[in-house]
């Protein structure tokens, strides 16, 4: 619609905010299967509404309509310090700058959590935060168009936003009843606005002496209307669901291939991770290290593998829960009160482990301290959050120490439970090594702790070596079934190997098993704090080691690993014959120091990647930031070509050429600031530019007096006079042109390119101020 | 004047631009949608496409009842002048009327008042009308030209309730209002003395030597003066007019070129159905009616006749009938707004060159003032003046910037007195200059008949 001079009242804005309003609220809703819960919907509402109805009184308080989007802004600003800024704000609204900064570690945790979080991802702070800022940015938008620009149609653009997201991430998209209820709005909106400009038009009167004047009726019962406008709505909405009913699916694979996965919460992570080029990494690089008595030295666990994804271990993939907070993590699987356990503090300090799973003790009872959103998963007790990494963190985590006697072990049921069941699965085809070696090794066995007890024996025994060069020399290295097979035979590997195949071997003869990815306990310094000692933990201290799962106990770690860790007391062949918890063994061998050849075919890659690394992050930030920074400055410049080139084309063409070369004149002279007032006369404006100096030339005279004489002839003369070839407009529009140039200073010359008054002046105007006097 | 029901559409239905953007963006969002084959935003990417399809079947079908009258203050305007068109809408349905817009339908050549609102309309009150049914619309209507204008009818363009697609209906008919040429007041009244009283009053006066003091009557509003009978005035104590004026009937003359023969053979390429009006021709009809009005008001009978056919008037109906005063004005008026271009006259030229000399041989013994209106005519023109002079006394020629010198010299001869009249400015002084004595007139006959110089108060 054509922007309409008709001055709306501050019951009219009110109504077209309150539609707008409700268009955005009812869109936030179609984000509904994205995020568990209901408050940040409130949230969204509460800052869209903030918005969007101190639009509506910054209006009513007649406040410069160029500044009121603005304002807009800034309010957005204060309703975000009030909600996320807490105590770094002044009077809760008024933001510092350490506002800003909390904004900036929520803006980048949002991108984390995005990146982390599985649908329905949990409403965390940084998310609501992106939430907020978003759904502000979209009100803003929304109240510009709907508002000062006065074309409500369009504002059907970003109330799509949230609609279309959903329909990215999940496969059966947003809600039909909230899509219904968000066109429904949108209607209202359009209906609101058409009653609006109708009253503000009618009531304003046309302007002019040959305006008329219209009398309406005193009083009319817009029933009626009402019923047009509800049945037109309906038939409307239900006339587009049967059709989208109605139109069949075109399966993406025959147009993309295969079907777009949600890209924006990514759906668990890949989790066989890269351990081994960690342990050959030649340089140990401190992981984090942590206080503790001098007998806690247990393993930090990352993550759990418990499942085949095909032939290779996986995570599973199970969306956090947003009520596992970790100040109250739950007991253990199958730990019965029978087991002697004790509750020991370890505080944690990260120092350069980046990752999203935190270095934690199996079990754990609760960890504090934590900065970010930290949820623990069912099962595994691992800890992931959904907004931050474990960067800079310092937490105090309970560890829950659990000391089976080897009698409870034994003497566990062989029943497992329904949960457990999954983690006793093995792929119908396996190579026959492993089902002939399982057998070999726990012949005679007689009770599954024996068993397990036996493999972890056989595994440790001479016959295989810790490597962690053999399996990529081979080319087996990995966990599937295929690499556990060459293992086998090859002998030799690293504490990936060791670890899947025993917990293959674990599952072949009938015992639940899982593998743990984490952190050997790491090796003491001499610093001793308050009577607990530090530990430093590093790369090489990266393992992943066997849990096997014994009814009445839990999850028990083994260590089939040679040479790495720690063997748990109750795992040692004969352990049975005591009846506490055998001591630890204390002899942690750091591999990192010996057998491993002087030259890593990583370091060299590693050192080059490191430099230009640093070098390529520079210019990938800076170039495009400054690409972008030009672009912007230029976009005024290429605005203003742009538009000379078109009334080129309109002058070739013969849509009134004259008028046109004369609009590029003046536009020409504003940018230069030599006149060319909207109110002047072609005569008069020739008259006063025919005054400088570069026009004192016979040439650039005549150009311009002919120009002068074209435009007069073409807008008062009668319409069939043959118009002035296009090749003279052409010249003498470029004479005019070079002399107002010639005319200026550089300085201005280069304003006049840069930053063109002319189309300032036309963007000012758009926005319903007055163009600067004198421009 | 109530026309119901009289609803016809003219023109499609079409989206507004609002409506055709959300046709753009349900497409776009169709594309996507299929694309990344989600299927929650194609009930959107519907409701785009399919709400202005809907609204333009609704506005298609909707057909409002309405009456419409129209009334014009003035009904005949001047031109230059403007006229106060009032419309009375009436929404004749039994439900509300609501979201239209109103246009009135005028000839380009006018500028109508822009689109407006036309505000909702209540259901149709049979029984206690309390008006508010009804819309009362007034506009005020610049007449730059002469000529007659069907206003009308009313264009309604209806819109559904969201503005997606409109139509326009016309609603009720046309109505004529009529502009006339414009008047320029003349102030001095024709000096010649011959013909002010007409041939009859001549006669009379001859017949009734010393009739005053028998029939003399009040003075009457309208009454020129130079009738005043001042001996009974001054025996009455009050104004009184000689009572045998009344059947005095002065005639004059006004010939009007209206076919502009000479035109055709100057500018032959120039096409006839030129919609600009023809300036001189527009600047003759203007001093033929500044004229006729002045003779008018002064008494006259005046025929108002074309020049390539001098026996024919004005409007074809009522020839030679001539105006007279109580009407008359308004009638020669609204004769010359009527008169159609200078287009298309030719062809009557051969038909009626019979006629043209056989004015004589209407009896027409007795002299009268001619005024020849010459804007462009063609020497054949010109001789049927000529022809025409022995019946014409005084014998003026206004003549425009058209005429050709040959022509002026031709009818100089001839003994008619030629004016230029340029401009419209200048109707005022070149009919002054008329009753001026002429300060070279070698060319005029000495002779007059002596019936002519009769009334002694006259000058």
């Amino acid at each position: 619609m054509r922007p309409d001079p008709a001055p709306l009242s501050r019951a009219q804005r009110l109504a077209l905010t309150a539609a707008s309003f409700l268009l955005l609220a009812t869109a936030a809703m179609a984000l509904g299967p994205l995020i568990a819960g209901s408050g940040w919907w409130w949230l969204c509402a509460f800052i869209a509404g903030g918005v969007l109805f101190a639009g509506t009184g910054l209006r009513a308080l007649r406040t410069p309509a160029s500044l009121v989007p603005v304002l807009e802004l800034v309010v957005l600003l204060l309703l975000l310090t009030l909600v996320f800024g807490g105590a770094t704000s002044i009077a809760l609204v008024i933001p510092t700058q350490g506002t800003f900064e909390a904004f900036g570690e929520l803006m980048s945790g949002a991108q984390r959590t995005i990146e982390q979080q599985s649908v329905p991802a949990i409403p965390v702070p940084p998310l609501l935060f992106a939430l907020a800022l978003g759904i502000g940015l979209l009100a803003f938008v929304v109240d510009v168009l709907v508002q000062t620009l006065r074309v409500p149609a369009l504002a059907a653009v970003p109330a799509l936003v949230p609609v279309v997201v959903p329909g990215f991430i999940i496969e059966a998209g947003a809600e039909a009843p909230a899509l219904v209820l968000t066109a429904a709005a949108y209607l209202l909106l359009l209906r609101v606005d058409v009653r609006v400009r109708r009253r503000a038009r009618l009531a304003a009167g046309a302007e002019g002496e040959d305006a008329a004047t219209i009398v309406p009726p005193n009083r009319v019962p817009i029933v009626s209307t009402l019923g047009a406008s509800l049945g037109l709505a309906a038939v409307g909405l239900l006339t587009a669901s049967i059709l989208a009913a109605s139109t069949p699916s075109i399966s993406s694979s025959l147009l993309l291939g295969s079907p777009s996965q949600g890209t924006l919460f990514g759906r668990g992570v890949s989790p066989f991770i890269d351990l081994g080029r960690d342990l050959r990494r030649p340089e140990p690089r401190p992981a984090f290290h942590y206080f503790a008595r001098d007998a806690d030295r247990p393993y930090f666990s990352l993550l759990t593998l418990d499942e085949f994804e095909g032939e290779v271990w996986g995570a599973g993939n199970e969306a956090v829960d947003g009520d596992n907070t970790v100040d109250a993590m739950p007991r253990p699987d199958g730990l019965s009160d029978e087991v002697v356990t004790t509750e020991h503090p370890i505080e944690v300090i990260v120092d350069e482990v980046r990752t999203t799973w935190l270095p934690v003790p199996y079990p754990t009872s609760r960890i504090e301290g934590l900065s970010g959103s930290w949820f623990w998963e069912a099962g595994s007790l691992s800890v992931r959050s959904v907004d931050t990494n474990t960067g800079g963190q310092r937490y105090r985590a309970t560890r829950l120490e659990v000391e089976p006697t080897v009698a409870q072990l034994r003497d566990a049921s062989t029943d497992v439970p329904a949960e457990i069941e999954p983690n006793l699965a093995l792929p119908e085809e396996m190579p026959p090594i492993i089902a002939e070696t399982a057998a070999a090794v726990t012949a005679g066995t007689t009770s599954r702790y024996d068993a397990a007890v036996a493999i972890q024996s056989y595994l440790r025994s001479s016959q295989f070596d810790y490597s962690t060069e053999a399996p990529v020399a081979e080319g087996y290295d990995g966990g599937g079934f295929d690499v556990i097979a060459q293992f086998l035979e090859a002998k030799s590997g690293y504490c990936v190997h060791f670890a899947s195949t025993m917990a293959v071997l674990a599952r072949e003869i009938g015992i639940p098993s899982r593998i743990s990815l984490g952190y050997t306990q790491g090796s003491p310094t001499q610093e001793r704090v308050d009577g607990v000692q530090r530990v430093e933990v590093d790369s090489h201290d990266l393992h992943s080691w066997p849990e096997l799962y014994f009814e009445g106990v839990g999850w028990v770690p083994f260590e089939p690993t040679p040479g790495r860790g720690t063997v748990p007391g109750y795992s040692r062949p004969g352990a049975g014959d005591g009846t506490g918890a055998a001591a630890p063994s204390t002899a942690p061998v750091s591999p990192g120091a010996s057998g491993r050849p002087e030259l890593d075919p990583d370091r060299g890659l590693a050192g080059q990647a490191g430099g230009a690394s640093t070098a390529n992050t520079w210019w990938q930030r800076g170039v495009p930031v400054v690409l972008l920074a030009v672009l912007l400055l230029l976009l005024p410049a290429m605005l203003r070509v742009g538009q000379r080139w078109t009334r080129r084309r309109r002058i070739a063409k013969g849509e009134r050429p004259a008028d046109t070369a004369w609009d590029e004149v003046i536009a020409t002279a504003r940018d230069l600031g030599a006149g060319g007032d909207d109110a002047e006369t072609a005569r008069a404006f020739a008259a006063t530019v025919s005054e400088r100096a570069a026009f004192q030339g016979a040439e650039a005279r005549a150009a311009l007096f002919g120009l002068r004489d074209a435009v007069e002839r073409e807008r008062y003369g009668p319409d069939d006079i043959v118009d002035v070839a296009d090749p003279v407009l052409h010249g003498q529009l470029a004479d005019v042109r070079a002399a107002l140039l010639a005319d200026a200073a550089p300085v201005v010359r280069a304003r006049a390119m840069l930053a063109p008054r002319s189309l300032f002046d036309t963007a000012r105007r758009a926005f319903g101020e007055r163009p600067s006097v004198g421009a | 004047m109530w026309h119901p029901r009289s609803v016809r559409v003219a023109t499609w239905p079409r989206l507004t631009r609002r409506g055709a953007t959300l046709v753009i963006v349900g497409v776009l969002l169709f594309a996507v949608s299929l694309w990344f084959d989600s299927r929650d935003v194609l009930v959107l990417a519907f409701v785009g496409i399919a709400m202005p399809a809907v609204a333009a079947l609704f506005v298609a079908l909707r057909k409002p009842s309405l009456a419409v009258t129209r009334r014009f203050a003035p009904p005949v305007a001047e031109a230059g002048g403007s006229t106060l068109v009032a419309l009375v809408i009436k929404n004749r349905s039994r439900r509300t009327f609501d979201g239209a817009h109103w246009r009135d339908g005028v000839p380009t050549t006018l500028t109508a008042a822009p689109e407006a609102i036309l505000p909702a309309m209540g259901p149709y009150e049979s029984m206690l009308p309390s008006g508010d049914d009804t819309v009362r619309v007034e506009y005020r209507l610049r007449m730059p030209r002469r000529g007659v204008y069907p206003i009308g009818p009313l264009r309604v363009g209806i819109a559904d309730p969201f503005g997606l697609a409109r139509v326009d209906r016309d609603v009720g008919t046309a109505h004529e209002v009529v502009v006339t040429p414009r008047v320029t007041p003349l102030d001095t009244a024709l000096g010649s003395a011959a013909s002010v009283d007409g041939v009859l009053n001549g006669l009379q006066l001859r017949t009734h030597p010393n009739s005053d003091e028998l029939i003399a009557r009040e003075y009457r509003y309208g009454d020129p003066l130079r009738r005043v009978n001042w001996a009974a005035t001054a025996r009455r104590g009050e104004l009184m007019v000689r009572e045998e004026e009344q059947r005095g009937d002065p005639e004059a003359r006004i010939i009007l070129d209206t076919a502009l023969a000479g035109r055709a053979r100057q500018a032959g390429h120039r096409r006839d159905a030129d919609d600009s009006p023809h300036f001189g021709f527009e600047l003759g009809v203007e001093v033929a009616a500044s004229i006729g009005m002045h003779l008018l008001e002064h008494g006259y009978r005046v025929r108002c006749d074309r020049l390539d056919d001098p026996e024919r008037g004005l409007a074809s109906g009522e020839s030679g009938a001539g105006y007279r005063l109580p009407g008359g004005d308004r009638l020669l008026l609204e004769d010359l707004a009527r008169l159609d271009g200078p287009a298309g006259a030719a062809g009557a030229r051969t038909q009626s060159a019979a006629g043209t000399h056989s004015a004589g041989s209407r009896g027409r013994d007795a002299r009268m003032p001619g005024f020849a209106v010459l804007v462009d005519p063609d020497e054949h023109d010109a001789r049927s003046l000529v022809a025409l002079r022995s019946s014409i006394e005084p014998a003026v020629v206004f003549a425009t910037e058209g005429v050709a010198g040959g022509i002026v010299d031709l009818l100089e001869k001839a003994d008619w007195r030629v004016v230029r009249v340029r401009r419209a400015a200048e109707i005022a002084s070149a009919w002054s200059g008329t009753t001026r004595p002429q300060p070279v007139a070698p060319s005029r006959p000495p002779a007059r008949r002596p019936v002519a110089p009769g009334v002694p108060d006259a000058s």
